[in-house]
């Protein structure tokens, strides 16, 4: 395996991420935590444009309609949007692994009716799931709420990483299962190693790789579902509801974080079309360096993809296949039948 | 017959676990209070299978202006809202599907290198988030406007009309990309195969080889990876009402929330799209016993 330190595609990815996350940190200890806030714009003593002021200089990225600078908000939240993802992705392994691995080695008997039962999730709005499950934690009854703002951030996470974790444990099943009828673990078995030990010492290290990208994928996933949950209403942390029957204020974010941002704005679209795409774009940004982190990882694992400078060969070489086949297998959404079929044969 | 059975099972196994979810709601409110509702979570549980029957008799409660309370029969109504749902999820279903196999078709006639290059551009197009693609339609449409006065599409439904194009267009941008890469992998792949090369040699021309026989079998490959794609539209589906003010069976929901709508939200998906799925696996696994075509 190359260094991945030494892949562009990973650089970026990463550079990016870093800036979002430490630059998150230090414009906190910089500026405080309170973005900057402009009532209104003057040329030659006269007042030209009030909040929401479109993007200049003085803000790149324009205002929201009580003068707060969209930019430091975005900078603000960045920290509270990266890490919940990061730390839903990290739960969600953490419990799919192990269940993976069960299923892929003591339980591969039951295998083919656990899948058969895990198959319909498919089908099923995974956002429609997430809400239901989450608006009693996070929308504010009239009467205030009951949890404090640490216990509702744990419970959203632990009920996000829980919702997908029969397919992620699924996918790692399968994979699990083809790896456990390869020759050198038949052959270990033979040598008497027990299930536990070819899972620590065989199957673990073989998949790690793969389970850095389902990590990644994973990341990704919660983000967008950060997002859709935003459009609700239904924020990081909970949603400040205001009851007044006459002057309601709208619904707020307790922190500056990213869906927030996104679901109090995306109305603003013809007026004000900088509120809404700064936070959608941010979210674009995270993800499209994720994406690159992840290629430029499984370049580093497999060796890139070098293309042969003569061209008459059949329709395509050998390592576009080899590439093919691991984005494939980067899927994990392997074709059950076929791999039993090969695991038979 | 075994086979039967076995769906028949999950079938149920399915409609059991969603019935079980769309109580669990209580049970979370009142773990935050720090007790167990396990007795109000059952009778909770029991009033929702009761108020299913009779089917024609069934509604939701719909809050109007936040404080009346209004009820929604099933039938007409929210069978309205469902068959618009439906219509867009399997317009752009089947757009998404013909775009990506054409686009397909005509990267396999490329050579080699440009392949590999569209390829990676699609990489990073497919992790472009759903919303930002939504956004920015509408903005185009809104940009348009205001340059031409030419109102190509309206960006939001006001009361009962519908609009189906740019909906539909917004809906299956993502799973066109997703699917074209899945079947571009599974075409080339295909492509190895000895008879692909056995076909050259007798002289095909290779369009025809690419339809006639590689696409044959790379289709059945397609259909049973594209699961995933299909998940991902659903949460699609659902922002994208949100979004455009689309009357259907989603945005109702999010503006009514309640374990029966729920309930009814998700069946209304889960059985189409669940019996779609059946019948596909169910022919092409006929197919292949056949010996129709190696998977």
């Amino acid at each position: 395996m190359k260094s991945v330190w030494k892949q562009p595609l990973f650089l970026l990815g990463f550079g990016v991420i870093v800036f979002f996350l430490l630059g998150s940190f230090v414009f906190e200890w910089i500026f405080g935590n309170e973005p900057r806030q402009t009532f209104f714009i003057t040329e030659n003593g006269r007042a030209v444009e009030g909040p929401p002021i479109s993007p200049s200089w003085l803000h790149p990225l324009g205002t929201d309609q009580f003068g707060y600078d969209m930019l430091s908000k975005i900078m603000l939240g960045a920290k509270y949007t990266i890490l919940a993802a990061m730390a839903v992705a990290a739960l969600r392994m953490f419990i799919a692994v192990p269940l993976g691995f069960a299923l892929g080695t003591y339980l591969q008997r039951h295998r083919s009716w656990i899948n058969g039962l895990i198959d319909p999730i498919h089908y099923v709005p995974m956002t429609i799931f997430a809400v239901i499950l989450l608006k009693p934690v996070l929308w504010m009854p009239p009467e205030g709420f009951s949890t404090g703002l640490i216990e509702r951030v744990i419970i959203q996470v632990v009920i996000m990483a829980l919702i997908t974790v029969p397919i992620v444990a699924a996918l790692i099943g399968n994979e699990a299962n083809l790896l456990y009828h390869q020759e050198y673990i038949l052959a270990a078995r033979t040598l008497g190693a027990s299930r536990r030990r070819i899972i620590v010492r065989h199957l673990f290290p073989q998949m790690r790789e793969k389970m850095f990208v389902l990590y990644g994928q994973q990341i990704v996933e919660t983000l967008i579902v950060f997002a859709h949950l935003g459009l609700l209403e239904l924020f990081l942390g909970g949603t400040e509801v205001d009851y007044d029957p006459m002057f309601a204020d709208p619904p707020k974010s307790i922190a500056y974080e990213w869906a927030g941002l996104f679901g109090n704005s995306f109305r603003y679209l013809q007026g004000a079309p900088w509120l809404p795409l700064g936070p959608a774009i941010s979210f674009a940004l995270i993800i499209l360096a994720i994406a690159a982190m992840i290629e430029g990882y499984t370049r580093a694992s497999n060796g890139q993809v070098e293309l042969p400078k003569r061209k008459k060969l059949a329709f395509v070489s050998d390592e576009t296949i080899e590439w093919n086949h691991q984005q494939l297998k980067e899927k994990m959404t392997l074709l059950q039948l076929k791999e039993e079929q090969k695991v038979k044969s | 017959m075994k086979g039967f059975a076995k769906w028949l099972i999950q079938l149920g196994v399915a409609l059991v676990s969603i019935w079980l979810i769309s109580g669990v709601p209580l049970l979370i409110s009142g773990f935050q209070e720090g007790e167990f509702l396990w007795k109000e979570y059952i009778d909770k549980l029991k009033q929702l299978v009761e108020s299913l029957f009779p089917i024609q008799d069934f509604a939701v409660e719909h809050y109007v202006g936040g404080w009346t309370i209004k009820q929604i029969p099933l039938f007409p109504n929210l069978a309205e809202y469902i068959e618009y749902s439906l219509q867009l999820l399997f317009l752009a279903l089947a757009a998404a599907v013909f775009f990506a196999l054409l686009g397909t078709f005509f990267t396999m006639l490329l050579k080699e290198r440009a392949r590999q290059r569209v390829k990676m551009m699609f990489y990073f197009l497919e992790s472009i988030p759903d919303i930002l693609i939504i956004l920015l339609a509408q903005l185009i449409v809104v940009i348009i406007y205001k340059q031409t006065g030419v109102l190509i599409s309206s960006i939001a439904v006001i009361g009962d009309e519908r609009i189906y194009w740019l909906p539909v267009l917004c809906l299956m941008i993502l799973p066109m990309i997703q699917l074209y890469r899945l079947s571009m992998l599974t075409f080339e792949a295909e492509e190895r195969q000895l008879y692909v090369e056995l076909a050259k040699a007798l002289g095909f021309a290779k369009v025809f080889i690419l339809f006639a026989h590689i696409f044959r079998n790379a289709i059945i490959s397609v259909f049973f990876q594209s699961k995933k794609t299909m998940w991902f539209m659903l949460s699609n589906l659902f922002i994208l009402e949100l979004m455009f003010n689309i009357p259907g069976i989603m945005y109702f929901m999010s503006q009514n929330m309640s374990g029966a709508l729920f309930l009814i939200t998700v069946l209304s998906f889960f059985l189409p799209v669940f019996l779609l799925y059946s019948l596909g696996e169910w022919a092409f696994m006929r197919r292949l016993k056949r010996g129709g075509a190696a998977l």
